[in-house]
C-alpha cells in the first residue's frame, strides 16, 4: 500500500539540499523496523516520491512524499516511529494510506503556499500589494536556457495577500508545468516599486503545498 | 530546537554546498560545555566530504565522548570559496557540533593522513587564529597534536604541532588527558605539560628534540634537550582488537561523502610484506577482530545508521582467517535487509568471483587486480607475491563468470626499473586481453567485448620502508616513463581494447620531499602558505611554480630528499620512532630487492621483522 508523509523542515536542515534530504529519509526508514517495498535489481531502493523539491535555504510546514509499504504496516505508529528517527528541526506530521486511486504525491502537486519574511528595511505596503492585486497584467522578463522569455507573473499567482510591513503570504502556482518560484513573485513585485530585490534580503517558509479536487479547488495534499 | 551556527545565513547562501558546516548529524554528540572539563577538537584537513569519510575519527570521536569529562567534536577545512570569505569577514573557524571557536577548545587533534594535506594545517590554525608556530602558543591556545600515518614522519610539519601522537589512539589519551586535567589544576606552564606529556609514552614533542646535521645536510645527531624523555618513541597499538572502542552510532551525514556506508574495520595489518608499502609495515603485526564481533557490530551499524550499504576495511581483507564465513554471513544478513555489499581489495579467486557475481551487477562492474608491476623480475623486486598466471587466472575465472571490464593498477619508477618492466605493463594487459578471447568463444561474449584499463601512479618512497633508501625518478623521468608505457601499450596485438591512464608527476614530486622530509622543511610549507598554496592534494589548486619558488627562496634543494642516493648507514629523520619494524630487517629487505629475491609472508613464515616484541596478533597465536 501507498502511504502519504506531511512533515516540516526547519533550522539549520533547510541547508541541506533535495537529493540529500531524500537520502535522509531513506536512510531514516532505515532506522526503523517499518517494512518498505524495493526496487528489483542489484542496488535496490526504495519506493519513494516527494512531491516538490524544497530549494535550498527553504524551510517548510507542508512537505509531502509517498512512499510504498507493505500491506501489514500499521500505519497509525509511523508518526512516532520516523520521528524517534528525526533531526532536531524535521518533524513528521501525519501519515496516511492513499485511496486507491490516488495520483502520486509529484504529478498531483498543483500549488504552493509560502510566507516571506524580509529581514530589513520593509519592502512591502499595502498599496504595493494592492497595485498588483489590481493589475490584469505583471509582466516579467525570465531567463531560460535558450533565451528570455516574457510571462505574465499574474497567471501563476492564486493568492498574494500584505501581512506586515516585512511579511506576506503567498500561493503561487508549483505544477510541473507552470512552477513559478517565490524568488520570482518577490523580484516582480519589487520591480513595481523600482527597487531591486538584492538589496532586501527574505527569508522563505512553504506553508503548504496543494492539488485540485474533484470541483478545481485547491486543496493540500492530505486531503481526499 | 536549540541550533547554532556559526556562519550568518548570507554566508552560507553564498557558498557550494553549505550543508559541508552546518553539523548536527545523526548521531553527532552534543554534550552541555559546562559540565565537562575537556574539550577536543579532532580534525581532518581536508574538506567535508573526505574527511567525513574516514574511519580513524569516527572511532576517536567514540572513545572521546565515552568519557565523561570530555566533549570531542569535529573540524574540516572550509573549501576553497568559504576560506576566502572567512578571511574577508574575519570569521574564526569553529567546531561543527558547539559551532564554538576551534581557540576556545582545550585540544586540537589533527590527523595527518598524506602529505598534501600539510598547508591546510596551516589554514586551519591561522582561520582558528592559533599561532602558526607551536613554541608561540599560549594557554589562550589549544594544545595541537598530530597523529595518523603522516606522523611516522613528522619531521617536516614539527614546528607547527605541540605533540604528535605516534600509534594507535586507543591507548594513551585517557593518560593524556588526565595529565592535563592535573597540570592546568596546578597552573603549571603549557612547558611544564609538554614535558610530562613527553614522558608518556608514544608521545613525541618536538621542541624538547634538535636535529644537527653535517655539512651535507643529512642527520648528524637527533638531540634529546630533556635528559629524562625517550630517546626513541616506540608506536603505541591495540593488543586485543575485540576489547576496545569501536562506535555503535557512527555519524551519519546528510551530504553525500565519499564512503557513504558502514564501515567494518576487520583487521589491522598486513601479512604481506610489499616493499613499497608503509601501511604494511607501520601496522604490523596483524590483528583480527573475532568474527561474532563482526557479525555483531555489522547489524548494530546498520541498524543505527540506516546506510544502504556495508564495506569491508582492512589492508587484504582476503587474509583474514574467516573471511569466507564473514562474506556469506553478510551477503545472507544484507539481501534480506537491501544493502548492497562492497567488497575492495579481496584477491581475486574462485571465491571472490562467486561471491561477486552474487553482490555485483557484471555488466556495470569491473574488476580489479593491483600487478603494481609489469615483469615478475620486478614483481620480485618489490614482494608482490603474485604471478602472472595468478593474475591470467584470475581474470579467466572472472571472463567464464561473465566480467568484461578489468581494471589493473601499476606504479612506475619502481627501484631498478630497466626497460623491460615497463614494457611487461604493455604486455601484461596484451595477454590478459588474449587470455578473454582463449577463454570466452565468441558465440558467449554476451556482455561485449572485453575492456581493460591499465593504470599508472609514479612510485615515491616512504620511511620505514625497505625502500625508504630507494632514489625517486625525477618528473622528467616519470613523464619519458608514462610516454614509454604508452607506446607499448599501442604498439600490442590487442591495443585496441587497452586504455592506458596516467597521474601528474608535479604532485608525486613535492609528495616525495615531504615524504623523507625534515625540519627543514618547516619554512617552506610556512611559506608556500603564505603565498596562497592550500588544498596542494587537488591538483586544481595545486601551485608547482610558488612550491618551486619557496624552495629556492629558503636556500632548500628539494632533489636533495627525493633523486639523492642514500648510504646504508644513513640516519634518518624518523629513525628516532620505532614502528617495531626494525631498521635492520629493512636493510635485508632493500638488500634482497636489489637481488629480486621475495620474502615470505607472516603466515608462512615469521621473518623476524621486529615486531614481535609487542607480543600480540599473528605473532603469538600462529
Amino acid at each position: 500500500m501507498k502511504v502519504r508523509i506531511k512533515f516540516s523542515k526547519h533550522g539549520v536542515l533547510k541547508y541541506v539540499g533535495h537529493l540529500d534530504f531524500m537520502r535522509y529519509f531513506q536512510k531514516a526508514f532505515r532506522r526503523t523496523d517499518i517494512d518498505v517495498a524495493y526496487s528489483k535489481g542489484f542496488s535496490p531502493h526504495m519506493i519513494m516520491s516527494f512531491a516538490q523539491p524544497l530549494g535550498v535555504g527553504v524551510e517548510s510546514d507542508g512537505e509531502y512524499f509517498d512512499v510504498e509499504v507493505s500491506d501489514s504496516e500499521n500505519v497509525d505508529l509511523f508518526v512516532e516511529k520516523l520521528n524517534e528517527q528525526m533531526a532536531d528541526g524535521v518533524e513528521v506530521l501525519e501519515a496516511i494510506v492513499l485511496p486507491e486511486k490516488a495520483e502520486n504525491a509529484m504529478a498531483s502537486v498543483a500549488a504552493a503556499s509560502y510566507e516571506i519574511e524580509f529581514y530589513k528595511d520593509a519592502p512591502l505596503t499595502e498599496k504595493l500589494i494592492k497595485q498588483f492585486v489590481d493589475s490584469s497584467e505583471v509582466n516579467y522578463v525570465k531567463k531560460t536556457k535558450t533565451g528570455e522569455r516574457t510571462i505574465n507573473i499574474k497567471d501563476y499567482v492564486f493568492d498574494i495577500r500584505y501581512l506586515s510591513m516585512r511579511c506576506m503570504y503567498i500561493c503561487v502556482d508549483a505544477s510541473s508545468g507552470g512552477n513559478l518560484k517565490p524568488a520570482t513573485l518577490c523580484d516582480a513585485l519589487l520591480k513595481l516599486d523600482n527597487k531591486n530585490i538584492e538589496d532586501y534580503p527574505f527569508h522563505i517558509t512553504r506553508k503548504d503545498t496543494y492539488k485540485r479536487n474533484e470541483n478545481s479547488e485547491l486543496v493540500p495534499l492530505n486531503r481526499f | 530546537m536549540n541550533q547554532k551556527l556559526a556562519l550568518p545565513e548570507e554566508v552560507l547562501m553564498s557558498i557550494e554546498k553549505p550543508e559541508r558546516y552546518i553539523g548536527h548529524e545523526i548521531n553527532a554528540v552534543f554534550k552541555d560545555k559546562d559540565k565537562i572539563d575537556i574539550r577536543f577538537a579532532m580534525c581532518f584537513p581536508d574538506v567535508y566530504e573526505i574527511g567525513m569519510s574516514h574511519l580513524g575519527i569516527q572511532i576517536l570521536y567514540d572513545m572521546f565522548n565515552r568519557f565523561e569529562d570530555t566533549w570531542c567534536e569535529r573540524v574540516y577545512s572550509p573549501w576553497v570559496d568559504l576560506d576566502k570569505i572567512m578571511r574577508e569577514k574575519k570569521l574564526s573557524l569553529f567546531t561543527w557540533e558547539s559551532q564554538d571557536p576551534v581557540r576556545e577548545m582545550d585540544f586540537l587533534g589533527i590527523t595527518l593522513q598524506y602529505e598534501m594535506c600539510y598547508t591546510n594545517i596551516l589554514q586551519i590554525l591561522d582561520l582558528s587564529n592559533i599561532p602558526l608556530i607551536a613554541t608561540e602558543r599560549t594557554w589562550e591556545d589549544p594544545i595541537v597534536i598530530g597523529g595518523g600515518p603522516c606522523s611516522y614522519n613528522p619531521e617536516p610539519i614539527a614546528d607547527f604541532f605541540d605533540l604528535f601522537y605516534i600509534g594507535e589512539g586507543e591507548t594513551r589519551y585517557r593518560e593524556l588527558l588526565d595529565l592535563y586535567k592535573e597540570s592546568r589544576k596546578n597552573n603549571e606552564s603549557r612547558d611544564e605539560f609538554l614535558y610530562k606529556a613527553a614522558k608518556i609514552p608514544g608521545m613525541y614533542v618536538p621542541r624538547f628534540y634538535e636535529p644537527i646535521y653535517n655539512e651535507d645536510f643529512t642527520l648528524k645527531e637527533f638531540r634529546r634537550l630533556k635528559d629524562d624523555i625517550p630517546a626513541t618513541i616506540v608506536k603505541e597499538l591495540v593488543t586485543n582488537l575485540d576489547d576496545t572502542y569501536y562506535p555503535e552510532k557512527p555519524i551519519v551525514p546528510y551530504m553525500k561523502v565519499t564512503q557513504d556506508r558502514v564501515v567494518l574495520e576487520i583487521m589491522r595489518g598486513c601479512i604481506r610484506g610489499c616493499r613499497f608499502c608503509q601501511a604494511g609495515q607501520i601496522y604490523k603485526p596483524v590483528r583480527e577482530r573475532s568474527i561474532e564481533f563482526l557479525k555483531e557490530r555489522a547489524e548494530t551499524l546498520l541498524k543505527n545508521t540506516g546506510h544502504e550499504e556495508i564495506s569491508l576495511s582492512s589492508l587484504s581483507s582476503s587474509d583474514y582467517s574467516h573471511i569466507e564465513e564473514l562474506v556469506n554471513f553478510l551477503i545472507e544478513d544484507c539481501t534480506k535487509k537491501k544493502v548492497n555489499i562492497a567488497l575492495p581489495s579481496l584477491r581475486i579467486d574462485q571465491f571472490s568471483v562467486d561471491v561477486m557475481e552474487k553482490v555485483q551487477d557484471i555488466k556495470k562492474s569491473s574488476l580489479t587486480f593491483a600487478p603494481e608491476a609489469g615483469s615478475q623480475r620486478m614483481r620480485n623486486i618489490i614482494n608482490k607475491g603474485l604471478t602472472e598466471e595468478d593474475i591470467i587466472n584470475g581474470a579467466v575465472l572472472a571472463f567464464k563468470g561473465g566480467w568484461t571490464k578489468v581494471k589493473l593498477y601499476f606504479m612506475l619508477g619502481l627501484p631498478f626499473e630497466e626497460e623491460e618492466d615497463i614494457e611487461g605493463i604493455a604486455k601484461l594487459c596484451n595477454n590478459i586481453a588474449a587470455a578473454f578471447y582463449e577463454a570466452i568463444p565468441k558465440e558467449k561474449r554476451i556482455n561485449g567485448k572485453v575492456s581493460i584499463t591499465a593504470s599508472t601512479s609514479f612510485f615515491i618512497p616512504k620511511p620505514f620502508t625497505p625502500f625508504q633508501w630507494a632514489k625517486m625518478n625525477t618528473k622528467e623521468d616519470f613523464i619519458d616513463k608514462a610516454e614509454h608505457t604508452k607506446h607499448y601499450i599501442m604498439s600490442q596485438l590487442n591495443q585496441k581494447v587497452i586504455r592506458y591512464i596516467w597521474h601528474e608527476a608535479d604532485v608525486s614530486m613535492l609528495e616525495g620531499v615531504m615524504a623523507r622530509g625534515d625540519r627543514r622543511l618547516s619554512k617552506v610549507i610556512l611559506m608556500a602558505y603564505k603565498k596562497g598554496c592550500i588544498y596542494d592534494a587537488w591538483s586544481e589548486y595545486y601551485k608547482h611554480d610558488v612550491w618551486l619558488e619557496c624552495f629556492k627562496e629558503c636556500g632548500i634543494d628539494p632533489f636533495f630528499y627525493t633523486t639523492r642516493e642514500r648510504k646504508d648507514d644513513e640516519l634518518f629523520p624518523w629513525d628516532f620512532l620505532d614502528c617495531g619494524v626494525s631498521k635492520a630487517h629493512l636493510l635485508r629487505e632493500w638488500k634482497k630487492a636489489q637481488a629480486a629475491i621475495v620474502t615470505d609472508n607472516c603466515k608462512k613464515r615469521c621473518v623476524g621483522c621486529g615486531t614481535a616484541k609487542f607480543d600480540c596478533g599473528l605473532c603469538i597465536n600462529r
